[in-house]
């Protein structure tokens, strides 16, 4: 039992393991980028709903075309553990106390990687994603006793008709209670407790209307934190290893 | 303007440093189109494969500055010369923006990417010289270019989920490009790994940094033209 632990916490503390999961990860997005255009049916959606959603509903119903995927979850749950792992090993193993930087900045990198691994799981099955169309001056019923009211839309063209930009006033209920207005436009939602509503399109066909998103990732928070932490182990490796190199 | 650089960047055959000129006129072609357009070029084929050629000399510059011309300016050139070429025969995006680029987000995102790949070309041509050398020198040199490429490249990811998020309400799209945009971080945090593992450095890491910009090239020209993706414009 004892050497069966053992040889598992060796396994997953070689760079070795690194290395060929690292490579079978390259393998699969490979094989997915090729099976993703080939089966639209099956990975269309994918991007439309939670990603936990999709892989039950569909992913799953679909595996001779969707296995990579799953291939993909598996293979970065190993280096999640693989990572962990020779993190606490680095840290906790003897060390002069002249390497702190050399020792720790890497395992800041492999913290960042691990938030933002944190993140997709978070935004993959919590949360929500809803979109629709809606016309000016019209209400959108959302989770959790709120309403969103879209007041007014705009676009502003140039001389040669080419649209410049687009806006749209909107508000946000709760509790039958103003809670927040602003307005939407290219790269601007309108974020309210953790959600943000996304001005995706116009439709002017029978009358101003918008096609809006209304996104709720409690895993962006994290991401974003990884990825600061994952830029900031990268420049610290980069200067320490630069000079060493 | 361009045809001037076709002139310009074979001085460098002369002597390393004799890009500069080179340099100094692109620079001033990109700021130009910027003035033209009313937007930072850095659309379609045109603006991108000529900003690649224009990172890629600005990187050799810097990393030939101490050298004498030999096999690195000899294969660097050629590469630049190429892109160039290719960059003449694409057609010119004009017009403005799009709304969804008018973002420092896009800006950040494109110029990080672009720089990457300029760094990964360069660690390309460092692996090739390396092949051919006893002391491992060019390794170093291989090395130390990647893993600068890979800050950076790293950086531009981070810039592009958080343009993403603030786009499209996702960090995250599950579409080709972004598969092989994933493909070329594996396979450098791979290259990374394996220099530290015995059995996988030497020769076998330093082809890794060359068929890295292969995965590179092909990730920037090669998905876009055949698979559908969140970054067509």
């Amino acid at each position: 039992m004892l050497s069966a632990a053992n040889s598992m916490k060796n396994f997953f503390l070689s760079l070795k393991t690194t290395v060929w999961l690292l490579l079978t990860l390259v393998c699969l997005f490979f094989i997915g980028s090729y099976m993703m255009p080939v089966h639209r049916e099956v990975f269309g959606p994918m991007n439309e709903n939670l990603l936990f959603n999709w892989a039950v509903e569909v992913g799953l119903q679909n595996a001779w075309a969707s296995w990579w995927f799953f291939a993909v979850l598996a293979a970065l749950m190993l280096l999640t553990v693989n990572a962990v792992v020779c993190s606490v090993h680095a840290i906790t193993g003897r060390w002069p106390r002249t390497d702190f930087l050399i020792r720790i900045s890497p395992q800041v990198i492999h913290i960042g990687f691990l938030f933002i691994l944190l993140g997709h799981l978070l935004g993959a099955g919590w949360g929500y994603k809803l979109s629709g169309m809606m016309r000016e001056d019209s209400y959108a019923r959302l989770p959790g006793d709120r309403v969103l009211y879209l007041r007014k839309i705009d676009v502003q063209s140039d001389e040669s008709g080419y649209t410049k930009n687009w806006t749209a006033e909107a508000s946000i209920y709760e509790h039958n209670t103003l809670a927040k207005s602003g307005q939407l436009g290219p790269n601007k939602p309108l974020f309210y407790r953790g959600a943000g509503i996304y001005l995706k399109s116009l439709n002017f066909e029978s009358g101003p209307a918008a096609f809006l998103l209304v996104a709720r990732d409690p895993g962006a928070a994290w991401a974003l934190a990884g990825g600061i932490l994952f830029s900031l182990g990268s420049v610290m490796v980069l200067v320490l290893k630069w000079k060493k190199a | 303007m361009d045809f001037l650089l076709f002139i310009l960047y074979p001085l460098a055959f002369i002597r390393p440093k004799w890009i500069i000129p080179a340099l100094l006129v692109h620079i001033a072609s990109i700021v130009a189109a910027a003035e033209h357009y009313g937007r930072v070029p850095l659309i379609g084929l045109h603006d991108t494969l000529g900003f690649l050629a224009f990172s890629i000399g600005t990187v050799y510059l810097a990393a030939a500055w101490r050298r004498t011309r030999e096999q690195f300016t000899y294969i660097t050139l050629p590469l630049i010369l190429v892109l160039l070429a290719a960059s003449a025969a694409s057609p010119v995006s004009a017009g403005p923006l799009p709304p969804v680029l008018k973002t420092a987000w896009f800006e950040l995102h494109v110029i990080l990417s672009f720089v990457s790949y300029a760094l990964f070309a360069i660690g390309a041509v460092f692996g090739v010289l390396s092949l051919y050398e006893k002391e491992g020198t060019e390794e170093i040199n291989q090395y130390r270019s990647l893993l600068l490429g890979y800050v950076l490249f790293s950086t531009a990811m981070i810039f592009g989920g958080i343009w993403a998020y603030l786009a499209w309400g996702t960090y995250w799209l599950w579409t080709p490009k972004e598969l092989w945009t994933a493909i070329v971080w594996l396979f450098y945090s791979l290259y990374l790994h394996a220099r530290l593992v015995r059995g996988w450095s030497g020769p076998k890491v330093v082809w890794m940094g060359i068929i890295g910009f292969v995965i590179v090239m092909f990730t920037y020209a090669g998905v876009g033209l055949l698979m559908k993706s969140s970054h067509e414009f």
